[in-house]
């Protein structure tokens, strides 16, 4: 039963999962990366030009430069804290959003609302996409934000329609029909007694729309739909589309190992949580 | 009947959704065309003539009756940037983006469907933990990147050097191979970690149902409870998956790889819309295929319906 699995049962199978734990240090790394970045530690002359064009490697400039001689080992670490704002931004808005229109729908299954919630998933995962965001892109005329409000207006959807269910499922339980029995209000006890009981959705989901968030970054900053001034693994790597074709790789692999690394931790951080959320294993 | 009824208004209902979000954002709520139409020395006449044109005059929904009614009767209008009928430029394309994409998708799904197939029959085992965490990493490479080494590796003098790095001259068999080769490569790789880990779960959940154990107690032979058990009674969540990521695949992977390869197909064609705002272009191109999508999601659940009547 989720929720009813004891908390210290979870946090074993955590600590026994070690590939989970690598993928959650690798993580850390990144997020203590992010963290400096932010608070001005490392990172700050991403923009300098600050060498020749295409220099390569040194003590002075890690991964070299690029075509305009801005050092890369600077974009690159700079990059990392764009990446956890857009993630961070998308998954914990698309993360509330969801568990909102989630148990208003589940809760109120089968009124208008319910209805009106799945009507709108339905419409938004019909549209592709990238076609949505170049339409979102193009109505808000390349402002800065057009990417972030893309993702979040789409990926909310798959977290509402879990939490939809979950809700349906745990309205006819014993202890949510007693809470109501005794005269506590709706409102309330779904708040108390039934959210809390949505956790172990929320915290794997909102942790898979990160890495949905970071990955398609790149692809939009690719088409130009993506990060607009400034700089990012994804717009790194298509400056490099141009200069692999010169074989100048720095720029292309300063922004491809990072990126690689940190979507295999949080794959194997999501798989390790998965695995000791899911009420259905028991303690096998 | 009924069922058949509800199906086909829950269809045009999402059809309804789907255009009127195109509609809000490309344009009821879309940047003012009048400028880009009529460059910037425009008369006072002229301007009151084209907002007429477009129906900035009128009120929401004849304008919005009216898109749909252009929409469905395929007057799409012209390009902005080069005046070509829209229509015959997604006439065009289109063949051009299938013929690309088509190989990838399949291929991808099928070698996904092997692989997945020898990890739930080995599953726990050593093959089924390298297969698993191949696919994991393979989920963890974007996209991009696989585009760029890949290019790299075969199309440049860097590398081998055998297939071209951009364009598309297709006129004969030979020619469709040398230049489909290496954005169908892009695909697969792409593909097949999500592919591999989808079949793996869907083949494992039939593998562990009590009637493969009492036909296997029988004695079948591997390739009997794969083929006339397992395969055909996980048809129906295979289909659903393969539909659901024909948009995804087909529209991202045209996206990406037209724009990337220098390939005229759709993808191109919307890339090249949304850096030029052309407008005519783009809406058409997210109705239409919003529009398809949904067409394509009702006939499913009507064809699930006969395959399986217990279905609600």
């Amino acid at each position: 039963m989720p929720g009813f699995e004891p908390t210290h049962r979870v946090w074993q199978k955590l600590r026994a999962n070690r590939a989970g734990l690598a993928g959650f240090a690798l993580v850390s790394l990144y997020g203590l990366i992010a963290l400096s970045v932010a608070l001005g530690w490392a990172g700050q002359e991403w923009s300098l030009v600050s060498g020749e064009r295409w220099e390569s490697a040194s003590s002075e400039h890690w991964f070299g430069t690029n075509q305009l001689g801005q050092d890369i080992f600077q974009r690159a670490i700079y990059s990392v804290r764009i990446a956890f704002e857009i993630g961070l931004l998308v998954a914990l808005t698309s993360t509330l959003l969801g568990s909102v229109c989630g148990a208003i729908s589940g809760w109120c299954a089968d009124t208008w609302a319910d209805d009106g919630v799945v009507f709108i998933t339905g419409v938004l995962d019909s549209i592709p996409f990238y076609l949505f965001a170049a339409a979102v892109a193009f109505a808000f005329q390349a402002s800065a934000w057009a990417m972030q409000i893309a993702m979040v207006a789409t990926f909310w959807t798959t977290t509402s329609r879990l939490v939809r269910a979950e809700v349906m499922r745990l309205k006819n339980r014993d202890f949510v029909q007693s809470a109501l029995a005794i005269g506590l209000p709706p409102h309330l006890v779904l708040l108390r007694h039934v959210l809390p009981n949505t956790g172990h959705i929320l915290l794997a989901q909102a942790a898979m729309v990160f890495v949905a968030a970071i990955k398609t970054e790149v692809i939009l900053s690719f088409l130009g739909l993506g990060v607009q001034d400034g700089v990012s693994w994804g717009l790194m790597l298509a400056e490099s589309t141009q200069e692999v074709l010169v074989s100048q790789f720095n720029n292309h692999l300063a922004a491809a190992i990072p990126l690689l690394l940190l979507l295999l931790g949080f794959n194997l951080m999501i798989d390790a949580l998965q695995d000791a959320l899911d009420p259905r294993q028991g303690s096998a | 009947m009924a069922f058949l009824l509800r199906k086909l208004a829950h269809g045009l209902l999402l059809i309804l959704g789907v255009t009127l979000v195109s509609f809000l954002l490309m344009v009821y709520f879309g940047p003012d065309q009048t400028y880009n139409l009529l460059g910037k020395n425009a008369t006072a006449a002229q301007i009151q003539e084209i907002h007429q044109q477009l129906g900035y005059d009128r009120a929401f929904t004849s304008r919005y009756i009216d898109y749909l009614h252009d929409l469905f009767t395929l007057q799409l209008g012209a390009s902005n940037s080069n005046g070509e009928k829209v229509i015959d430029l997604l006439w065009r394309s289109l063949p051009i983006t299938l013929a690309l994409m088509l190989p990838g998708f399949i291929i991808g799904n099928l070698l996904g469907a092997g692989l997945g197939m020898l990890a739930a029959w080995h599953r726990n085992r050593r093959l089924d933990r390298l297969i698993s965490g191949v696919s994991a990493t393979g989920m963890s490479i974007s996209f991009l990147i696989i585009v760029i080494v890949l290019q790299v590796l075969l199309c440049t003098p860097q590398g081998l050097n055998l297939f071209p790095a951009r364009g598309w001259q297709v006129t004969d068999l030979p020619s469709y191979l040398y230049y489909v080769t290496v954005p169908t490569l892009s695909l697969v790789f792409i593909t097949l970690g999500y592919n591999t880990r989808f079949f793996r779960a869907v083949f494992v959940e039939e593998l562990g149902r009590e009637h493969i154990r009492t036909v296997r107690a029988f004695g079948a032979s591997p390739a009997q409870i794969m083929g006339r058990h397992v395969l055909k009674n996980s048809l129906p969540a295979v289909l659903t998956r393969v539909l659901f990521s024909i948009p995804l695949v087909i529209v991202t992977g045209s996206l990406v790889l037209e724009t990337f390869f220098g390939i005229p197909g759709i993808g191109k064609v919307s890339f090249d819309a949304t850096t030029n705002g052309d407008q005519p272009v783009l809406q058409a191109v997210v109705a239409l295929t919003a529009v398809l999508f949904v067409v394509m999601q009702t006939l499913a659940d009507l064809a699930y319906r006969l395959a399986d009547p217990r279905v609600a």
